[in-house]
């Protein structure tokens, strides 16, 4: 079973959609214990900034609302405080399938200017090139993600931030911290993304 | 415990950055701890909290089966790390691993492509939770010879240290994941005095934060505000981001709500090496700290 990409999506409740998370998604088997107890939402910490509290967002799963789940806030929002996982009375890992939807919705091509999509971009770029996080270079690259205004805005905005983390020798100047093997780790990061596509063909059906 | 005990130690990314005085000071209380930290060879980034979104789950958990497999080759010893991040996704990923058959045939084939292997189980712990189950309090408050008296300090646990593994039983079963005393005890230990602090799981936007401060200063606020009224002078926490977030982003909730907080955050590890009666920026690092926790300074060597 396959997800048709957006745009040919001609109806609005995809009743397959529950069964291809229980399938896809990391922790989405634990989903149909979910007795929409409410738990999850009542102890997020940023619900405020959700469209949907993670509550709402399984029963949308199960409605078949594909589109709207993928496009909600509230996989962009998530913290990972992991308030919900810990607390869920029936034991779903919420925090895992909430992160992986958000995965998910890059994958099928829903986001493109998101900014955590822009920000998980430049992250695994410097944790694929330097094997480590450079956090100058990594927020030099988001920044710039939001294109020449937004660089400049942002940079100025956290210009005191960076002087005093210079100051405080909390960054460095210099070449960014490489790992030795940059190679030999290019190569299992490669090799996994090439089984995972194996994988999820095969497992999908 | 009259012995040292070797672990293999995992600074992680933030060590090398804004996390720099969490390293320095762990480093620095280790041994007095009776604890020996040899480093992980060549060790990488752990992914975080979004390096699946676009590496794709299996190439974010090799990132830490990769450093699992370094680990392996090093010794049988367990693995540490006082990032809360680390913890949680290279815990998270030797657990998967040991009970996943699949996943582990997975990661050996990527793993492969580097010539390593990960085919044996490495136990990978929180350095409070080794504090707490290994070291003990006793040890502590022994080791103590310049307590901190006088000052009040606001434990800020935060929330991956203990969330989602605390009460694991692979996570050492070393406190609760709502109303963790730990920390409230390394306080207590260095001779300070824990105020009543009911935020202290709050979240403080994580990597949200860093991205989209918009969305969570009101969380950070809300860590400040409590720290203040309970007249604490300064806020201690063992998570790198948290400690990052909630000190830096001082100035700007300032100048949104209108409020003056100027609080300091320092780690527990360098409350405890001052409490140590060792060097106050050799080995507690206090002069990384933005915001000077001048009582801390003061008492300093």
């Amino acid at each position: 079973m396959t997800l048709a990409p957006p745009e040919q999506a001609a109806r609005k409740y995809d009743l397959n959609f529950a069964r291809w998370v229980r399938d896809n998604v990391n922790g989405g088997e634990k989903m149909s214990m979910c007795m929409q107890c409410g738990m999850c939402s009542g102890s997020c910490p940023i619900g405020t900034e959700m469209d949907h509290g993670p509550r709402k967002l399984f029963m949308m799963i199960r409605a078949g609302m594909k589109d709207e789940v993928f496009n909600s806030s509230t996989i962009w929002n998530c913290t990972s405080c992991y308030n919900c996982t810990v607390r869920c009375p029936r034991g779903i890992p919420v925090t895992y399938i909430i992160q992986d939807l958000a995965a998910k919705s890059v994958e099928l091509g829903y986001v493109k200017k998101v900014q955590n999509a822009r920000f998980a971009k430049a992250f695994w770029w410097s944790a694929r090139t330097f094997g480590r996080t450079d956090e100058r270079l990594m927020t030099a690259k988001y920044y710039w993600s939001g294109g020449l205004v937004d660089f400049v805005k942002r940079s100025l905005g956290n210009l005191t931030i960076a002087l005093s983390m210079v100051r405080t020798k909390r960054m460095h100047i210099g070449a960014p911290h490489k790992i030795k093997d940059v190679k030999g780790l290019r190569a299992i990061l490669a090799k996994a993304a090439e089984i995972d596509v194996r994988e999820s063909k095969g497992g999908a059906s | 415990m009259s012995e040292s005990k070797k672990f293999t130690y995992y600074p992680g990314c933030s060590s090398l950055g804004s996390g720099a005085h969490l390293d320095r000071s762990l480093r620095a209380i280790a041994p007095k701890l009776g604890i020996e930290l040899e480093e992980l060879e060549d060790w990488n980034c752990c992914g975080a909290s979004v390096g699946h979104i676009e590496g794709g789950q299996l190439a974010n958990t090799a990132l830490s089966g990769r450093n699992l497999a370094h680990a392996q080759e090093q010794g049988p010893q367990d693995i540490v790390t006082g990032c809360a991040a680390c913890y949680l996704n290279t815990h998270g990923a030797a657990e998967k691993i040991k009970s996943d058959v699949k996943l582990r045939e997975n990661i050996n084939e990527a793993l492969g492509a580097a010539d390593m292997k990960y085919d044996e189980d490495r136990r990978v712990r929180h350095a409070c939770e080794v504090i707490v189950n290994e070291v003990g309090l006793d040890k502590v408050r022994e080791t103590v010879s310049n307590p901190l008296t006088g000052i009040k300090v606001a434990g800020y646990v935060g929330c991956q240290t203990v969330r989602p593994f605390a009460e694991t039983e692979g996570g050492g079963e070393y406190d609760t994941f709502d109303d963790p005393e730990f920390l409230d005890d390394f306080i207590e230990a260095c001779g300070a005095e824990a105020v009543e602090y009911d935020v202290k799981t709050a979240c403080c936007g994580g990597s949200v934060s860093v991205m989209k401060p918009e969305k969570t200063l009101h969380l950070i606020k809300k860590i400040l505000e409590k720290a203040v009224e309970a007249g604490a002078d300064v806020i201690a926490t063992p998570c790198p981001l948290c400690q990052t977030n909630v000190e830096m982003y001082q100035p700007a909730i300032n100048k949104q709500f209108g409020t003056d907080f100027n609080i300091p955050v320092v780690f527990y590890s360098q409350l405890m090496a001052v409490a140590f009666g060792m060097d106050g920026k050799k080995d507690a690092a206090l002069d990384q700290n933005i915001i000077k926790a001048k009582k801390l300074e003061e008492k300093a060597k």
